[in-house]
């Protein structure tokens, strides 16, 4: 049977009949419990499921009084008491089909059904086992708050709360994922947010029919542009006050459960350059940060392109000590310039791999043999030059500045690599030329991506090309919209 | 077609103008300099009355697909000039591959920058004229590396050596032919946002400091060997080093190589846009269909009889009799 049927198929009011119809939708289950008695001279029936609620919070707040109640004259009468005159959670919908009653009972919802009655009471007494609050792994930060998002869409939900204690700041929950019946939560400030660009959420969000949503990924090509970008124009974060400083800028946030990241619409090329240790420091201070990892960024894509192409064909931008030392490291090397870099890139991409998917001990193990043991002895063999082995070094760690953009800059340092490798500096002039052009064409909902650079916006600048203080911002009160075309 | 503003505008075009600048071939001196600015006063002139048509809230998109034609011939040909420009200067300037391959390497380049312009077209205007924003500041800052290297390091009596000219009106004509991006000027300047002849003043005085700025550097560079040089502005910016243990000409490559790529995009966009709504079938064939029909133009040129009278009647016609003879119609309809 399908899940569009279950959402037309109302409760059963027979009490028999509809604990069958229960037991038969969910196929005889083990954790779906069903708690049959009387109260009120009425047969009840209590469903949960196992794992999924606190059973003290049940035991006080639900079962002690729910079976305490005097003699009523039927089951309407019953649920009319419960829900007017006992206050047994602050969280207490309706199910009045079998689609709502088991999204309710499979998210940790105490559940009660009643003999002669077509609906069914539920009371949130969610106690499922949940990650405590963490400092994020990703987004390193040093002065600011250590909290980072968390599994439970409903526990981010109050850590941005925690933080915009503003009415204006909107919570809008939702369901999606046909078989999943994942909780989604839109964040958005009422007074700051483009009315054009909610309604556009909206409508892509509407479009969604997965059966399943488990990572931000699953979401992403709903909110985000149809052509090929080579940057993604939405952002994530797992820090909820870099959240709220989005929020405040006018921009859309997508909090999914089960996932500690949220989405972040629309994003721009720029902010993957900014953090929230900006603006904690001075200002000059972050500004000579800001350009540091400009240069770190432009150093992770073209300096293995660049070297290869003025090593094989353009030695004449070198000065002549350098060439001299450069020329006789390349020759004692077996491979061309253009393999060994490839070598080395594609091998530390492998060693990547390797270290994010062992177990944490194991991935200490997997360091010290590619590092000392790999790294090491093919310089020692001269399988590998040294210059080219720092060059390939300084580009990748320059790529860790800029953790966000990491994945396109590894594509991309190759593709320099073969284009520079082949036709020199008119390789990588003319994939720079397509690469430009392709960041330029990167727009969502209107915004795009390379503002307050192309299109210019001079007042963009006090965040962009410097770090502006704050007394200076505040005045300006900037909101996304003054960036969309 | 998406709106733009007057600076994404001068950019795609002063993209357009340095390209040509760049692959100008002849004798430099500081008559021809200042025939190459007075010629581009005169442009500006002649363009008054486009300026007019687009400030009445017209545009040659919408007149008709008799003036439609014509502007596509004209974006047409001048894709065509561009990549017969960038075939010969390529010649003294060091592509890897190509130099070593000869004709295949020669079309193996050509291919490649229209693979790229293809892609860049097909992104369309609001892409290529925020790429051509980026790609110009870097330019403007190569560009003023070369002239204050130029400054420094050079012979300043070069600018009064007037051997290699060929009289002044000769060079105004030179100046006014040197116009590859007047086309798309005619066609794009009525979807620039704000005021029609400040966005057009705005250009042209742009224009105008680009000129001054490269021809001058070029005369103090390689003023002194002039008659020997082919492209003056290529050798200019080979000669001029700012470092004394370091050349840095292959850095002019990068911008010779981005700007032909923009220069060339930029006349496929718009010559794109007037096939599709000359034939609106023919939408997702548009922009190979126009690159296909420059390459094949290419070879009406031969580089040697670009600067001819031809070219500038060419000009006249499209950037000021057509526009006029659409404002008549419109007084005598009227």
């Amino acid at each position: 049977m399908k899940q569009q049927d279950y959402k037309e198929m109302t409760i059963i009011p027979d009490l028999k009949l509809n604990i069958k119809k229960i037991k038969e939708i969910s196929g005889g289950s083990s954790d779906v419990l069903i708690n049959e008695f009387v109260t009120g001279n009425i047969k009840c029936a209590l469903l949960c499921c196992e794992g999924m609620l606190s059973t003290s919070t049940i035991t006080e707040l639900v079962l002690e009084p729910i079976t305490n109640i005097d003699t009523k004259k039927d089951s309407h009468e019953l649920f009319h008491y419960i829900q007017n005159y006992l206050l047994l959670s602050v969280d207490r919908p309706e199910a009045t089909n079998y689609d709502s009653l088991f999204r309710l009972i499979n998210s940790g919802f105490a559940v009660l059904i009643a003999d002669g009655i077509n609906k069914a009471l539920a009371f949130g007494v969610q106690g499922y086992a949940v990650r405590s609050i963490s400092e994020p792994s990703g987004e390193g930060n040093i002065m600011g708050s250590h909290e980072g998002f968390v599994e439970t869409v409903r526990t981010n939900m109050s850590l941005i709360r925690r933080r915009i204690k503003s009415p204006e700041l909107v919570l809008e929950l939702f369901v999606k994922g046909e078989k999943s019946k994942t909780d989604l939560c839109l964040c958005y400030m009422k007074d700051r947010v483009p009315s054009e660009l909610l309604k556009r959420i909206h409508k892509s969000l509407d479009n969604i029919q997965l059966e399943t949503i488990l990572t931000t990924g699953y979401i992403k090509p709903f909110v985000e542009s149809d052509n090929f970008e080579l940057f993604s124009s939405t952002g994530t974060t797992e820090r909820p006050d870099v959240l709220c400083s989005k929020l405040i800028e006018g921009r859309v946030a997508l909090l999914i459960d089960g996932v500690p990241f949220s989405i972040v619409i629309p994003k721009l090329f720029c902010e993957s350059f900014q953090t929230l240790d900006d603006y904690s420091f001075q200002p000059y201070y972050s500004t000579f940060i800001r350009w540091i990892k400009y240069a770190a960024f432009l150093i992770a894509v073209l300096l293995p392109a660049v070297y290869a192409a003025i090593v094989i064909y353009h030695p004449e931008l070198l000065n002549s000590t350098l060439l001299m030392l450069l020329v006789e490291a390349e020759q004692k090397a077996p491979l061309s310039i253009v393999t060994e870099s490839l070598f080395v890139l594609l091998m530390y991409e492998i060693i990547r791999e390797a270290g994010i998917r062992l177990p944490k001990p194991v991935g200490g193990a997997v360091s010290i043999v590619s590092g000392l043991i790999i790294g090491d002895s093919a310089v020692d063999s001269g399988l590998i030059s040294t210059p080219l082995l720092t060059m390939s070094a300084l580009a990748v760690i320059s790529g860790f500045v800029v953790p966000e953009l990491n994945d396109t800059i590894t594509i991309l340092r190759l593709s320099f690599l073969i284009a520079g490798g082949i036709f020199g500096l008119f390789g990588i002039s003319i994939l720079a030329c397509a690469v430009l052009v392709n960041i330029c064409s990167t727009e969502d909902y209107g915004f795009p991506y390379t503002a307050p650079l192309s299109p210019f916006r001079s007042a963009g600048m006090d965040d962009t090309a410097v770090r502006a203080s704050f007394p200076k911002m505040q005045s300006r009160n900037f909101t996304v919209e003054e960036y969309h075309e | 077609m998406d709106k733009i503003t007057k600076n994404q505008l001068s950019a795609m075009l002063l993209i357009t103008d340095a390209f040509t600048l760049f692959c100008f071939r002849g004798h430099i001196c500081l008559i021809t300099a200042l025939g190459f600015l007075c010629g581009t006063v005169f442009q500006f002139i002649m363009s008054l009355p486009l300026i007019k048509l687009c400030k009445d809230g017209n545009s040659v998109e919408n007149s008709g697909k008799f003036v439609q034609s014509i502007y596509l011939v004209y974006l047409l040909l001048w894709g065509g000039m561009l990549f017969s420009m960038l075939w010969n200067a390529s010649d003294v300037i060091y592509i890897p591959y190509e130099n070593s391959n000869g004709i295949w390497g020669k079309l193996l380049i050509a291919g490649l920058i229209a693979l790229v312009c293809l892609y860049s077209s097909s992104t369309g205007i609001k892409a290529v004229s925020r790429s051509a924003v980026i790609a110009s500041a870097i330019g403007a800052i190569c560009l003023l590396i070369v002239a204050v290297s130029a400054v420094f390091g050079s012979d300043w009596e070069n600018l009064l050596r007037t051997e290699n000219s060929d009289g002044f009106f000769k060079e105004i004509s030179r100046g006014f032919i040197l116009s590859g991006g007047l086309g798309s000027f005619a066609v794009l300047l009525s979807f620039t946002k704000g005021n029609t002849l400040k966005n057009a003043l705005y250009y042209f005085t742009r224009k105008i400091i680009l000129t001054a700025v490269v021809t001058v550097s070029s005369i103090l560079v390689a003023g002194g060997i002039m008659k020997i040089t082919e492209f003056p502005v290529v050798t200019a910016a080979q000669l001029s080093q700012p470092f004394p243990v370091q050349r840095i000409d292959s850095l002019f490559l990068i911008i010779f190589a981005v700007f032909a790529i923009f220069s060339i995009a930029v006349q496929s966009l718009t010559a794109a846009g007037l096939l599709m709504k000359i034939f609106p079938k023919f939408r997702h064939l548009r922009t190979t269909s126009v690159l296909v029909l420059m390459i094949g133009s290419a070879f009406l040129f031969s580089g040697e009889n670009n600067y001819s009278i031809v070219y500038a009647v060419a000009i006249a016609f499209v950037l000021l009799v057509v526009p006029l003879a659409i404002l008549l119609k419109r007084s005598l309809t009227k």
